[in-house]
């Protein structure tokens, strides 16, 4: 195995060198143009961002060019060679190793034994010993430390990505491509992983990044393809632009939505509490407390945004209250028209029953099903199908939900599985808040979707507390959303609240407890 | 040594059409040759499968099979791998013989002398006209009512013995398939007991034989002219059928039960006890399964419950096995069933009848039923095989 190649210097030239170039790909699914002749150069030792809005074609483009799916018509090109790559195995072959969203590993097996695999999948000769032994140079050259003997079930999705990308540099990866790897990493850990991106560049790699988030581009980026509904748009040079003008190619005409939204005024709800919550202790699936001792209460028409940093018992906080995970200590309290109901410990079916929308924190594997279509993703909701579905009133309200979220899909009688990520995710938070009536729970209820839809969906949670006395408590690692909708702040650190703030409260302020 | 198995990602449609149509012909193929090894010439072979196809005892099998595809399908399908049907139908034929025996109709002894009275009065059949004890039985309600009750009963008795292992599964997390296939060597054990002791007949021949007494021939389903299917057969392999389609097209449950077997957390996550899906999957499926077993004892060439002597051969034919393979051709689709029912009750039937030949012919080939499983046995092995290649890429891995 050689892995010596890519990290010698390289010289600035190479850099107008397109490593990989895509010349008039077309890709059509049933129902819908994928990708419209699409046409794009990566240079070699660039971080190249891709953007565009949920079902541009960003994931479609990559798997392309990870020999997932074949294009209908167009070429590829790999150091001005022509390739035909049909499999995984012909693009890493290339130099090419796509990072997704979801970490490829096998839960029982340790990393090293996990790289050594995937190495001989792609027809590598290794071994265990070889793979730890690279391992530890690795962590020498990047700083990243991931202990070759763990079981992978063991580790955090963090180090499960990075895992990942050392996979990416053992296949001797030229170019990593990431499809949104970024989007569930805390803060923190994401500028570990832009920090290792540059690295990497200045060792002559190449960076293909897939994201929607524009800073994330520009912080990054040295230059930025835009997408829209399968075509690109333009490439531009990150120096050389702005955030506005990257935002006007992504979006186009759908911006105005963004201009105009504007929140509505503070709840003028008055009234009691809905949601109390009391001395509220939960473990986590290690069996470890996750959290101890909270209490709070929220308001009719209220909004609680829980901010901290991941994993400091958000989660389980969150599922406790949508009555998935058991409370061994404290209770849970809602009002209904003025009567009190203990919830504790009641189940999920109680819970939900009483008109709580619940986003939960895996969408894909906790929220929806794949093999079934949008409309039966709707029905599954015991709050929107009677014993008999009437299919008319589903079809009509999954409608309603597709326009309204911008759902971008062929038809609502379409297998979830063929949505990309942002609009799968929209299918759940659509259903959820059509059936959040009292309370809405939720856990980065925006992830994976795009500016417009996010502030879509923030503008609605929002309203809906204004105007019909919801209220809701959402936990998110991205602090800006809190901050936006939020009417109370609470901060989690060790699974405790560490501080309240009031709508308004600085974010120096904040960001110094959840880090205390 | 490790195997490690990972699961393919695939859309293709050609596959579901495609797996099962070359396990068939590629079974059919292995069988052939297996069969010429032993001695049997290839056409003896062809002609004998090929006139399961025709035979007038095939539909006997169908409707058994759509019965117990569509039983065994709505389990898998939730991903719950329910095989004991085998257990279930015997339940079914217990239940159903129950009430055929004892309370749609009763037998008694009479005198040897007031026989004939007996006989000629309306409701009453003659079971054993011994000269020393005759037994008649006596209708004591409707017989169409008592078929209903029968039916009802064997659905119930099928459906709460395939509760045992839902709700192990469901509550304690013990694996069904081991729970489903032992509870069927149990169900064969209670049933030789029932039917040897509990239930045994008045008649001389029930003494002689370990079984029960016959039923009421008017408690029996109505056989079809020509063949061996009986009109009730059908029409509840008719009804099931449609139900569950419907079952699953209208109303939620069918569509929670569909999703029970893609993404059980999203069931629990809106509200609903996936637990309990579980236990109705398996009632439903049990319910269907003991139909099936109400069908075989009501069937006019059965009528009675007999002491298992070789738990090979038990009075279920094993179709209760064989419905898996029915599923399983059928990709799990309730609507395919009925296609895949036929075949596999073709090759049954056109396999029984080739070995009845071969035994005419050669009498000291092969004998007992061994033969008649070979081609079912090739096809499910090749379809398992052929399934486990697309639906998995399987690497070793040694220490
Ligand atoms: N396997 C598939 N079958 C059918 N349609 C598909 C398939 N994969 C993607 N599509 C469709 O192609 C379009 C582009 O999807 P893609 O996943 O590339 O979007 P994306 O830009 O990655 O969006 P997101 O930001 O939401 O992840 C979408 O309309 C999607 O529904
Ligand atoms: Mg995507």
């Amino acid at each position: 195995m050689k892995t010596q190649s890519l990290f010698s210097s390289k010289e600035e030239l190479s850099f107008l060198r397109p490593i990989i170039s895509v010349r008039n790909l077309w890709k059509r699914f049933p129902g819908v143009e994928a990708l419209k002749n699409v046409s794009l150069d990566i240079f070699s030792g660039e971080i190249h961002a891709i953007l565009g809005e949920n079902g541009a074609g960003k994931s479609t483009l990559l798997k392309i060019l990870y020999g997932i799916y074949v294009p209908d018509k167009g070429d590829l090109f790999f150091e001005d060679r022509k390739v035909v790559i049909t499999s995984p195995r012909d693009a890493v072959k290339n130099g090419l190793v796509l990072v997704s969203q979801v970490p490829q590993l096998i839960d029982s097996l340790t990393v090293a034994e996990n790289l050594s695999l995937s190495l001989r999948q792609f027809g590598y000769m290794s071994n265990v010993k070889k793979v730890s032994k690279f391992l530890s140079e690795k962590e020498k050259e990047y700083g990243v430390r991931i202990d070759p003997d763990v079981e992978v079930w063991k580790l955090s999705y963090t180090q499960k990505q990075l895992v990942e990308i050392l996979r990416a540099l053992l296949l001797d990866a030229k170019v990593i491509a990431f499809d949104e790897a970024t989007t569930l990493l805390p803060q923190t850990e994401k500028e570990k992983l832009y920090e290792f991106m540059k690295t990497f560049k200045d060792k002559g790699g190449t960076v293909l990044l897939v994201t929607h988030k524009i800073p994330e581009a520009m912080e990054v980026s040295d230059r930025v393809t835009v997408l829209r509904k399968g075509e690109v748009i333009g490439t531009v040079k990150t120096s050389e632009t702005t955030i506005d003008q990257i935002r006007y190619m992504m979006f186009g005409e759908r911006l105005t939505q963004l201009n105009s939204y504007g929140y509505g005024k503070l709840s003028s709800w008055e009234g009691s509490e809905t949601l109390t919550v009391r001395n509220l202790w939960v473990k986590s699936d290690y069996g470890v407390y996750a959290v101890r001792g909270v209490s709070f209460s929220v308001r009719k028409g209220e909004i609680l945004g829980v901010a901290g940093v991941a994993g400091n018992g958000q989660l389980e906080l969150i599922q406790a209250l949508a009555g998935l995970r058991r409370v061994e200590r404290g209770i849970i309290k809602l009002r209904i028209n003025g009567s009190e109901i203990n919830v504790t410990n009641k189940g999920s079916t109680l819970i939900r029953r009483l008109g709580i929308g619940y986003i939960p924190d895996e969408p894909v594997k906790k929220g929806v099903s794949l093999d079934n279509t949008i409309e039966e993703n709707v029905a599954v909701h015991p709050k929107l199908s009677k014993f008999l579905i009437s299919w008319r009133n589903v079809k009509s309200l999954a409608s309603n939900l597709v326009r309204e979220f911008s759902i971008v899909t062929p038809s609502t009688s379409a297998k979830a599985k063929v949505l990309s990520g942002g609009n799968l995710m929209k299918v759940l938070v659509a259903r959820e808040l059509t059936v959040s009536k009292l309370a809405l729970v939720a856990y980065n209820p925006t992830r994976g979707l795009d500016e417009v839809s996010a502030h879509y969906v923030r503008r609605l949670i929002v309203n809906k507390a204004v105007n019909e006395g919801m209220c809701a408590v959402i936990a998110s690692e991205d602090l800006d959303e809190i901050m936006e909708m939020s009417d109370v702040i609470v901060v989690m650190n060790s699974g405790s609240i560490v501080g309240v703030f009031k709508s308004g409260a600085s974010r120096e302020e904040i960001e110094r407890v959840m880090v205390s | 040594m490790r195997l490690i198995v990972v699961k393919r990602v695939k859309t293709s449609n050609l596959y579901y059409i495609g797996i099962p149509v070359l396990s068939i012909l590629i079974g059919l193929v292995m069988s052939l040759l297996i069969f010429a090894l032993i001695g049997v010439p290839p056409d003896l072979f062809i002609r004998g499968i090929a006139s399961g196809f025709q035979s007038p005892q095939t539909l006997r099998y169908f409707a058994l099979l759509v019965m117990l595809g569509v039983a065994l399908t709505l389990s898998f399908r939730a991903s719950i791998w329910n095989v004991g049907a085998e257990g279930q139908m015997i339940w079914g034929m217990i239940a159903g013989g129950y009430i055929a025996l004892f309370v749609a109709a009763q037998s008694m002894y009479v005198s040897p002398g007031e026989l004939a009275n007996y006989a000629s009065m309306p409701g009453v059949e003659v079971i054993d006209a011994s000269p020393y004890a005759p037994v008649v039985s006596i209708l004591l309600m409707d017989p169409s009512l008592g078929k209903l009750l029968m039916i009802l009963f064997g659905m119930l008795a099928g459906g709460l013995w395939a509760l045992i292992p839902a709700v192990l599964k469901a509550y304690l997390d013990i694996d069904e398939v081991a729970t489903t296939l032992i509870l069927n060597y149990v169900a064969y054990q209670l049933f030789s007991h029932i039917a040897s002791y509990t239930l045994r007949g008045l008649s001389v021949q029930a003494k002689q034989f370990f079984r029960t007494d016959k039923a009421n021939s008017a408690l029996l389903f109505d056989l079809i002219r020509g063949t061996s299917v009986t009109i009730q057969d059908l029409v509840m392999a008719a009804v099931f059928f449609v139900a569950v389609i419907l079952m699953y097209g209208y109303t939620t449950i069918g569509l929670r039960l569909k999703i029970i077997g893609s993404n059980p957390q999203l069931l629990r996550s809106v509200g609903v006890d996936e637990r309990r899906y579980i236990l109705l999957a398996m009632f439903l499926s049990g319910m269907l399964a003991g139909a099936a077993g109400v069908s075989i004892f009501a069937s006019p060439g059965v009528g009675k419950l007999e002491k298992i002597t070789n738990v090979v051969s038990p009075p279920t034919m094993n179709l209760g096995y064989i419905a898996i393979l029915v599923s399983w051709l059928s990709m799990l689709d309730t609507r395919l069933v009925p296609i895949y029912a036929y075949i596999v009750a073709s090759l049954f039937q056109g396999s029984s009848m080739l070995q009845l030949e071969i035994n005419a012919i050669s009498p000291g080939l092969l004998t007992g039923g061994a033969l008649t499983y070979i081609p079912i046995g090739s096809i499910l092995i090749v379809y398992v095989v052929l399934r486990i290649l697309t639906d998995y890429s399987i690497r070793v891995r040694i220490r």
